[in-house]
């Protein structure tokens, strides 16, 4: 029955080929969709994440309560013990030390005096070692001028403070800020490249040094202020993080005390739980409504398949098919249409959502004037959910329309069915 | 005219098959529409927002006043200058003193920006009145971040100590009278309101002022040493916010539109290819084969039509209720840096109404006549017998 | 780094005014004015840092001439070993040997706290010279580790004071300072120093060890220790000098 039904379809181009044509493409544009939409959507919660958050983030619990000054009093030691045992436990995470610290920065004269001074916050991350920070946070795409720092005592400073301060490319700058310890801290750093965020309150004074310089500079030897760990998948899974949390945090005993280890999943900093909300129940809803349209078009498309063949039906049901029998081969015909075409649309949903995922669409241009930071290329993101949600409204749509469309046949007489064939 | 009637009757005579299409057409109207409105409410929600609470009709700024550079917060301040007394007193402007401060919520330090205003204003949105009253306590008011941010709760007492002009070092206990709730983070985020003849004894600044804010009726003059900041100006980087998050939305309902001219496309072709009798027929009646084209593509753009006339009779009381009762987000949003309230309401200008329809119609009629053009190549007679090449 | 030691041993020497069943304030401060007042000094001390993560120790030698100029130099814990500091006047320098900078601390810096301690180095810059600003007055009596002391109010006449109001409370019997109190003008406790191990140096009672309290902040205050005074010791002009900073 099968082989004969698909034998028909194959054969019959003109019964086959247009509705599998448009289920194809409307699956596609599903499945694209919701890659994109979850790209988007995901994007503005990676983008937090790189920067700030990490998808969970190990710190202090008293660095935590005064998070928002950045108590560097409160950073976490030992991160050479720390790390590793991070890494040991959570083989699904990378984890990333990163100082956060604030400072004034000062410019001196030909003669070491004070010429320009200026306040500034900061980062330092692993930036000599390897690459995988940059990476991370695109840096490449927030560079303006110079390099990355290729050795020790190099930093970025932000564009309009570079400017701001008189500087060119290889000038000595010296922070000045508080270390761990409280005690005095001055360093001196050559600016070896500049970056330019787009976001007033970053331009306006924000460096970026590896985290080797900031150790010495701020007397945090194998210290840093929080770890970050990124999910191995690439990007953020709330329950996961959640999860990864919970038990963390369970394991530590002397909650009590203000060192004691916290780990925090991404929707639990920064107002992100609001996002990371929305991003869900957008994604699901705009992918219901659009599955739900989806189905009306292929609906339509099953009609109007299904109407041209009335001819077909009245000529069987006079050679003796009985009308539950056609109507069934009909419906068997609206799942393998349905699935071939959902099969066709998927597989080309999934290679523009991929193309989509590697080179990504730069809206950066359209953003030039704005001051916001925000990723400027949007990506798609493919992830289970895309393999199988394009099947839903395929299949879905194709039999629902072919029911309608196959109703006709118990309405209609037989007769009048069998005149159509003159069509 | 009979053109047209004829092709809306043949369109009808579709039934159920035009309603579906008309029905998804009908849904990406609304929808544009929708996702439109909703981002320009959000957008001039912002900017209404900045406006009620922050911004108002515009500031002048002291010359020295630079909200990102903390340097600057302790000298910028400057007397009023006489020419905008009269405006200050009449309340066309409110002046508000900025100046800096440490408090110690719990023991800790916590560096905070200090903002002097008028318990009695009555140009933003701020719950001033809250800072009128006399007490062994400064009576101050903070933004719902910022309570968060130090841990303070309503009627918290903390301790301020702040450098007067001379240096002279003071401190005070400020009460929290009231917390307010804002999506402008600008005036939220490590600030502390206070009445502005109490910070100007405070720091011995009598009849100073940072930045002075206008009433929407103030007409603004120039002045030395003082800048004028209108809204556009002031809330621009409000607007490139939103700007750049309609961005991603916009491609969403491009494709869902893709989706209904899709059903066009679909129903067009199929519809041609059914109704070759009656091309032939028409055809042989004397109509040229162009004519019938355009039957064809009105037909098509008839669903433009009737998907509008569908999508007002659902949409209008859709848009109508949302933008009156907004559409609300259920999660606390107040830490989230963008300007985003808890009840959005939805936009709908003229212009993206006109807009969205033209474009519809357009874009329906595009895809009508696409397949369409094949009537041209049809040979009637053949066309009559029902075979087509 | 240490000028405010100088500073603040010379706070409570000023001009007064009578009061009424005590004797006169200034009578008083004249008193402990000739006990502690030197031409220059020469102080080694060790400063005690509360922090967050438990106390430091820092090293330091000061050399101070009059009000107004001091010099010091830390001398340990190894990272600060090699810094300096210059006060001249109202102006403060600081250099870093690992940086090799001179960098003017002024602003916004000036409110950070020295090193993690509870001074600033606008305590710092807290000059002599504003003592002149002060109405002094006894207003009552106490006594501090048995110790009978006189309760000495001095009150800003001009405004260009970091405090309004101190309470000093000066040993009756050695014209020492043993508690010194610094309020703000509505009269609320801002600092506290605690003067303790009086004891006799070329002829006059100092205390070797001070607690500094900044009392609006959690935590114990930072304990500065003497280890050494000299006074009336000749100091070569140079060393006040941005020169000798390098």
């Amino acid at each position: 029955m099968i082989r004969f039904l698909l034998k028909g379809i194959l054969r019959d181009r003109s019964r086959s080929l247009l509705p599998i044509i448009v289920v194809s493409l409307g699956v596609m544009i599903t499945v694209f969709l919701q890659a994109y939409m979850d790209g988007v959507l995901g994007d503005s919660i990676e983008w937090t994440a790189q920067f700030t958050t990490g998808h969970v983030k190990v710190m202090t619990r008293a660095y935590q309560e005064n998070m928002s000054q950045t108590p560097n009093d409160y950073a976490l030691t030992d991160v050479d013990i720390l790390q590793p045992q991070l890494e040991k436990d959570y083989p699904g995470l990378s984890w990333a030390p990163r100082i956060q610290f604030g400072g004034l920065l000062d410019v001196p004269d030909e003669n070491g005096l004070t010429r320009a001074q200026g306040n500034v916050k900061g980062m330092g991350l692993e930036l000599l070692n390897s690459s995988e920070e940059i990476e991370r946070m695109h840096l490449n795409d927030y560079l303006s001028s110079g390099d990355f720092p290729k050795q020790a005592g190099e930093v970025l400073l932000s564009r309009e403070l570079f400017n701001q301060m008189g500087l060119t490319l290889g000038d000595e700058v010296t922070l000045i800020s508080s270390g761990m310890w409280g005690d005095m801290a001055m360093y001196n750093f050559k600016v070896c490249g500049t970056l330019q965020f787009g976001i007033n309150s970053l331009d306006r004074g924000f460096m970026i040094a590896d985290i080797e310089d900031l150790r010495l500079a701020l007397n945090m030897e194998n210290s840093a202020s929080e770890i970050l760990g990124f999910l191995k998948e690439g990007y953020y899974i709330n329950k996961e993080a959640q999860n990864l949390s919970g038990s963390f945090n369970q394991k530590q005993t002397k909650t009590q005390d203000k060192f004691s280890l916290l780990m925090l999943p991404l929707s639990d900093m920064n107002g992100m739980q609001f996002f990371v909300a929305y991003a869900q129940q957008m994604q699901y809803l705009i992918v219901l409504v659009f599955v739900m349209a989806m189905s009306l078009v292929l609906w339509n498309a099953g009609l109007l398949g299904g109407l041209r063949r009335y001819g077909e039906f009245g000529l069987r049901l006079a050679i003796g098919e009985n009308k539950h029998e056609l109507y069934r081969s009909l419906m068997g015909e609206a799942v393998m249409i349905g699935l071939l075409g959902s099969i066709i649309g998927v597989a080309f949903g999934l290679l523009f959502s991929w193309l989509m995922q590697k080179y990504g669409l730069d809206i950066g241009d359209m953003l030039k004037d704005s001051t916001i930071m925000m990723p400027t290329v949007m990506r798609a993101r493919i992830t289970s959910t895309t393999y199988y949600i394009g099947f839903l409204p395929g299949i879905l749509s194709t039999l629902i329309g072919a029911m309608l469309s196959g109703i006709g046949i118990y309405k209609r007489q037989t007769a009048s069915l069998f005149k159509e064939l003159e069509n | 005219m009979k053109l047209f009637k004829t092709a809306l009757k043949s369109l009808l005579g579709n039934g159920l098959k035009t309603w579906l299409t008309v029905f998804v057409l009908s849904v990406s109207f609304v929808l544009i529409i929708f996702m439109q409105g909703l981002l320009e409410g959000w957008s001039r929600q912002a900017v209404i927002d900045a406006v009620a609470w922050e911004i108002a009709g515009g500031q002048y700024w002291s010359e020295a006043y630079d909200p990102y550079d903390p340097f600057s917060l302790d000298s910028c301040a400057r007397d009023i200058p006489d020419q905008l007394m009269p405006a200050a007193e009449s309340g066309l402007l409110e002046a508000v003193l900025i100046s800096q401060g440490t408090i110690y919520p719990q023991g800790r330090m916590q560096g905070v920006i200090l903002k002097g205003i008028d318990p009695e204003q009555q140009i933003v949105k701020l719950p001033t009145r809250l800072l009128a009253g006399e007490g062994p306590e400064i009576p101050v008011i903070i933004g719902a971040h910022m309570a968060k941010q130090a841990h303070l709760k309503e009627n918290d007492l903390v301790t301020l100590r702040w450098r007067d002009a001379n240096g002279t070092f003071e401190a005070a206990d400020l009460r929290i009278a009231g917390i307010f709730v804002t999506t402008v983070p600008t005036i939220d985020n490590g600030q502390i309101w206070l009445a502005l003849d109490k910070l100007q004894s405070m720091m011995l600044r009598e009849n100073q002022a940072s930045i002075l804010i206008a009433s929407p009726d103030y007409e603004a003059q120039q002045l030395e040493g003082w800048l004028f900041k209108d809204v556009e100006e002031l809330s621009s980087n409000t607007i490139a916010m939103v700007k750049a998050k309609s961005m991603g939305m916009a491609i969403f309902y491009l494709i869902f539109l893709l989706l209904a001219l899709l059903a066009i496309f679909d129903t067009q072709t199929l519809a041609i290819f059914r109704r070759q009798r009656e091309i032939g027929t028409l055809v042989a009646l004397g109509m040229t084969r162009k004519q019938v084209q355009w039957l064809f593509t009105l037909e098509g753009s008839l669903n433009a039509l009737l998907a509008i006339a569908l999508g007002c009779l659902y949409g209008i009381p859709l848009f109508i209720y949302l933008s009156t009762n907004g559409l609300s987000f259920p999660i606390d949003v107040s830490e989230f840096g963008l300007p985003v309230s808890d009840v959005m309401y939805p936009y709908y200008s003229l212009k993206l109404i006109v807009g969205t329809i033209v474009f519809i119609l357009l874009s329906t009629a595009l895809v009508s006549y696409l397949p369409a053009r094949q009537i041209a190549r049809m040979n009637p007679t053949e066309a009559i017998r029902g075979k087509m090449h | 780094m240490k000028q405010y030691i100088t500073s603040l041993f010379i706070l409570p020497l000023s001009l007064s005014i009578l009061a009424e069943d005590y004797p006169p304030g200034k009578t008083i401060l004249d008193r402990v004015d000739q006990n502690m007042n030197a031409r220059t000094r020469i102080v080694q001390s060790t400063m005690e840092i509360q922090g967050n993560r438990g106390s430091r120790t820092l090293e330091v030698k000061t050399w101070s001439e009059g009000d107004n100029k001091a010099f010091s130099e830390y001398l340990a814990p190894a990272r600060e070993k090699g810094s300096k500091m210059l006060k001249l006047d109202n102006q403060l320098w600081i250099y870093s040997p690992s940086t090799d900078r001179i960098i003017q601390i002024s602003g916004h810096m000036l409110r950070q706290s020295v090193m993690g301690s509870d001074l600033s180095y606008e305590d710092m810059m807290d000059d002599a010279a504003l003592l002149e600003r002060y109405q002094a007055e006894v207003t009552g009596e106490e006594e501090i580790r048995g110790r009978p002391c006189w309760i000495l109010e001095l009150t800003a006449i001009v405004p260009e004071v970091n405090y309004y109001k101190q309470v000093l409370s000066i040993d009756r019997e050695r014209y020492v300072p043993l508690k010194a109190d610094y309020y703000s003008k509505s009269g609320k406790l801002l600092k506290r120093i605690s003067f303790d191990k009086v004891e006799q140096i070329q002829g006059r009672w100092y205390p070797k060890t001070m607690l500094y309290k900044d009392m609006l902040k959690e935590g114990n205050g930072t304990l500065m220790n003497i280890v050494s005074l000299e006074l009336d010791v000749n100091i070569p002009a140079t060393v006040f000098n941005k020169a000798s900073l390098k």
